[in-house]
């Protein structure tokens, strides 16, 4: 009997080390032993704060930064060893609006970067013609790059990376810039490339984007991994009990004095108007304490699992020193 | 994939980003200007004779202009373009991509040519023959290539010098003399005359200058070869320094930014 072999993971890093020696500066550290397993097929997450390691680890992967140590393979292929290989296997869209040819036309850039992956005639002409109506740039197809909006070059940025039809596409923050219409039908689209069997990894600050469209997350920080799995896994790293949201709560002083309970933590955002009350004990305090907020005239509740906003911010929203990240507002 | 094919992309998407970007051309526009100084004072000091030299020179300058200065960049300007990153994460050759592009730039600089010929005839009001026309034209042609590998080596030096701009701008002129681009290298003190002869275009000028005379091309096949040589050398330079330089700026991480 024929021994079966499983399909080689999509992505597979051990020990991936990336360092960045700034001349005349200290050295840094981008990606710090990291050891990760992306299996072929659906969607996967890189979530972090700016300077994680997403990034470093998107160009590893595509062949335009080497490690420094560690190993990274994509569909099988080691990004050094074979890199021909590799950049055969994969479509690479970074975010941003630069990257393309501004005074190329879409349809132009798009028949470029199919001469770039060595595509025919005419299969360029039926791929981009193809990828302009998916993209939903058929009727802007002969105008020049720049005169498109952030949010339409985006749109070219990921036709370039499908021109090749590739198994793997690493999409780097593809939606920063993009209008909530546009970033609503880039979900849609990615949900359509998991359909046709294609792997996506892709790196975002949108929880939202994240929660709607990802198989699977993996939170990098520091150049470290620090929670992986489904979002239902990651969820569980959130070390909390229930929660529960009260909604339209402008003053919630009234609260106050019924939810003062053991194991009951209660935050009021002011400017949403509302009161998250995070509840660790069994049903039994859970029934209290929705009894308590029904009392006090409160019916607009929700309960349920952290978002992976929630998850993030757990995870990531302090730095090493459990300092809070980010801006000093509302602190 | 193929290196033809990718030659051919390189060629076609350089002439489709110079198309309606005067930037491209500015060579083009200040060459005839040049002709007209050099062959009015040429025709004001009562030499005629040396017409074919003040119209050769402002062609041969913007050759070099626009093969080692705009082709030079290419590199350079995909780098703050943002994409040469994805020029590299893609399965065609990027040398034989820079060097269709490169080869772009270098064949409508040969439009100097004509624009010098043109103001040439206008100044002094007969054209300036050219008594061997097929010599004339295959020197062009193989200057024109070895201007391609030698503007290959510019791009690399642009990536890896910080200084590459100050580098290019003090050498032009130094190599417009050991070019020969307006005074043949012979008439140069002999310690300029030597290292001149290590410059191809030195040999393509005397070339081009002899090729308009009416009196017969002397040593041509050696002189022929001289461009051939000191011009494959320039491709083999590039070769190996694009493939260091790609290679170091994947380690330095240094592909996106300056």
């Amino acid at each position: 009997m024929a021994a079966t072999t499983s399909p080689p993971d999509a992505l597979h890093l051990e020990s991936l080390t990336r360092v960045f020696t700034p001349r005349g500066k200290a050295p840094v550290t981008a990606l710090d032993g990291v050891d990760l397993r992306l299996p072929a097929g659906g969607v996967h997450g890189l979530l972090g704060p700016n300077g994680a390691g997403k990034t470093t680890l998107c160009k590893i992967a595509c062949t335009v930064l080497l490690p420094t140590s560690g190993r990274a393979s994509v569909l099988g292929f080691d990004v050094v060893r074979d890199a021909a290989e590799v950049r055969r296997e994969i479509g690479i869209v970074f975010g941003g609006e630069r990257g393309l040819y501004g005074r190329l036309s879409a349809r132009e850039n798009l028949e470029f970067w199919c001469a770039m992956h060595g595509l025919g005639r005419r299969e360029t002409r039926t791929r981009v013609s193809a990828l302009l109506d998916r993209l939903g740039l058929a009727d802007r197809a002969d105008s020049l790059v720049e005169t498109f909006s952030r949010g339409m070059k985006q749109r070219v940025h990921l036709a370039r990376g499908l021109v090749a039809d590739p198994p793997l596409l690493l999409l780097d923050e593809p939606t920063v810039g993009m209008d909530p219409v546009s970033a609503h039908d880039f979900r849609a689209l990615v949900g359509e490339l998991r359909t046709e069997g294609r792997t996506v990894v892709l790196t975002t600050h949108d929880m939202a984007e994240a929660e709607s469209v990802c198989d699977t997350v993996t939170f990098v920080d520091h150049g470290r991994v620090v929670g992986t799995g489904t979002p239902g896994d990651v969820r569980g790293l959130l070390a909390r009990g229930s929660r529960i949201r009260v909604h339209d709560v402008a003053d919630a002083r009234a609260l106050a004095g019924p939810l003062d309970l053991p194991g009951v933590l209660t935050t009021h955002d002011p400017a949403r108007r509302t009161l998250d009350v995070d509840v660790e004990g069994g049903q039994d305090v859970v029934g209290q304490v929705m009894a308590a907020i029904l009392a006090a005239g409160h019916t607009s509740v929700t309960a349920g699992p952290p978002s992976l906003e929630e998850v993030y911010l757990g995870l990531l929203g302090t730095d090493g020193d459990g300092n809070r990240r980010g801006m000093r507002v509302g602190s | 994939m193929s290196v033809v094919r990718t030659v051919a992309t390189g060629v076609v998407v350089q002439l489709r980003q110079m198309r309606g970007t005067p930037d491209w051309f500015l060579a083009l526009f200040t060459a005839p200007l040049t002709t007209a100084v050099f062959v009015t004072i040429f025709l004001h000091a009562g030499r005629g004779d040396l017409t074919a030299y003040g119209v050769l020179a402002p062609a041969l300058i913007a050759l070099w202009q626009m093969s080692l200065q705009t082709a030079g960049e290419l590199i350079a300007k995909d780098r703050e373009n943002g994409s040469l990153e994805a020029l590299l994460a893609a399965p065609a050759p990027f040398a034989a991509l820079l060097g269709g592009r490169v080869l772009a730039v270098v064949a409508v600089s040969l439009v100097a040519f004509a624009e010098a010929w043109a103001v040439g005839w206008a100044l002094t009001g007969s054209p300036v023959d050219v008594a061997h026309p097929w010599v004339f034209l295959l020197v062009l042609g193989l200057t024109a290539l070895a201007m391609t590998g030698w503007a290959g080596v510019m791009a690399c030096v642009f990536v890896l010098a910080r200084s590459a701009r100050t580098f290019q701008n003090s050498l032009s002129y130094p190599f417009y003399v050991l070019g020969g681009v307006l005074v043949p290298v012979s008439l140069l003190p002999t310690w300029v005359e030597w290292p001149s002869r290590l410059v191809f275009l030195s040999w393509s000028s005397d070339l081009l200058r002899d090729a308009l005379a009416a009196g017969p091309v002397v040593g041509l096949g050696a002189r022929l070869a001289a461009v051939v040589g000191l011009g494959a050398a320039g491709y083999v330079v590039a070769h190996g320094l694009l493939g260091r330089t790609l290679q170091r700026v994947r380690r330095t991480g240094s592909l996106a930014h300056a």
